[in-house]
């Protein structure tokens, strides 16, 4: 069981009212599935409060990156104590 | 010969029209207007850039970069004239940066966009105007760049950048610069400058937000953030729901300039293998360390 921390960025950061949180986790699936339980009914709640409709999990319409790498890119999933989850939506226009 | 002894007499124009001016710290400077650089750009037959060049070079500043000088230096302003600076789409982005390279004296600009300005463009790209509704976007921001510095050359490509297309269009450039507002395009561009040894200043925004990055070949990049596969980037983000709002289009096309100036100059350091947020909504600014 690691220890990670967990970082909001941009709206994520104002819809949940905090830019960081810590988890225990093994991997990250464990992760992200206690980020959608602490999370993800607060963040679409608020979004909703705002207009904004979005489907599933916090993982389906956010860009998650672990340490940097996004996590479609990773090749294990397990997890370490420090490790980092940044977590903001994807934000392409111009 | 014929070629040194017009440099010469440019030298010699130059350094007889110059002009003191105090600086607001009370120091004077040599200084040629832009009316004098015209004259001497047109009865000498040199462009305008040159004649900016050559003055610069005596220590003698064109009036019109008068306050860009304790920036940059003398050395950064010639270096930003000397430059080529590819703007790959017309879109708010882009259309802002277009508009500070010209003020900030880039020598010849390369702008790539196939649209027209529709009315949906009103609310941000800066160069768009109920009168110009229609037309397309190269034009008017060529013209734009002309009625703002006719020092800076500007080459126009009305054409959709591919992966045909890309190294042709890009491959003159110092730096490339993100104008864009897809995904799919801005992974083309960033194939493009990686084969061509170009740095691209990329960004994006949605809402209240945005994000800048400057990649240099060897560089971490949009793979980090987006993933490898083309199967996984998404089409749109999250602007189709919260808007691509005016202010966060300059506030973040004016991060991209600074991008470009630094690069060109050397002064400072690029955001470079970390992506910058700034989010004006709580107004904070956060970098992420990228890894592969």
């Amino acid at each position: 069981m690691a220890l990670i921390t967990v970082r909001f960025y941009s709206l994520w950061r104002s819809y949940l009212g905090t830019d960081s949180a810590t988890l225990q986790a093994d991997n990250i699936e464990d992760a992200l599935a206690q980020l959608e339980e602490r999370f993800g009914p607060r963040l679409r709640k608020n979004l909703e409060a705002a207009g904004i409709h979005l489907d599933g999990k916090i993982q389906d319409y956010s860009l998650i990156l672990l340490n940097g790498v996004t996590l479609r890119n990773l090749k294990s999933t397990a997890l370490k104590q420090g490790d980092v989850l940044h977590i903001f939506p994807p934000a392409i226009g111009g | 010969m014929e070629s040194k002894t017009a440099d010469k007499d440019v030298r010699r124009w130059v350094t007889e029209s110059a002009e003191s001016q105090a600086a607001p710290d009370g120091r004077t400077h040599l200084v040629i207007s832009l009316k004098t650089t015209a004259f001497i750009s047109s009865s000498q037959g040199v462009p305008a850039k040159e004649v900016e060049i050559t003055a610069l070079k005596q220590g003698i500043i064109p009036s019109r970069y008068f306050r860009n000088i304790g920036t940059i230096g003398l050395d950064g302003q010639i270096k930003l004239l000397q430059s080529t600076v590819a703007v790959a789409g017309v879109g708010g982005l882009g259309s802002t940066v277009i508009e500070l390279l010209a003020r900030q004296g880039i020598g010849h600009l390369i702008i790539i966009d196939n649209d027209r300005f529709t009315e949906q463009n009103l609310n941000r790209q800066i160069m768009c105007t109920e009168g110009n509704l229609g037309e397309y976007k190269v034009t008017v921001v060529s013209r734009r760049v002309k009625q703002i510095n006719s020092a800076t050359t500007v080459t126009t490509f009305r054409e959709r950048l591919t992966r045909d297309n890309a190294e042709k269009l890009l491959g003159s450039a110092r730096v490339v610069v993100d104008g864009l507002d897809n995904l799919s395009s801005r992974l083309v561009v960033e194939h493009a400058c990686r084969q061509l040894a170009i740095p691209y200043v990329y960004a994006s925004i949605g809402g209240f937000s945005g994000q800048v990055m400057t990649i240099f070949p060897g560089d971490v990049g949009l793979s980090s953030l987006y993933g490898s596969s083309s199967d996984t980037v998404p089409e749109q983000g999250i602007e189709t729901k919260i808007g691509n709002p005016p202010a966060t289009v300059a506030m973040i096309a004016a991060f991209q300039v600074q991008e470009v100036v630094k690069i060109v100059t050397g002064v400072g350091h690029p955001v470079r293998n970390r992506i910058l947020f700034v989010d004006a909504r709580e107004f904070t600014i956060d970098r992420i360390e990228l890894g592969r």
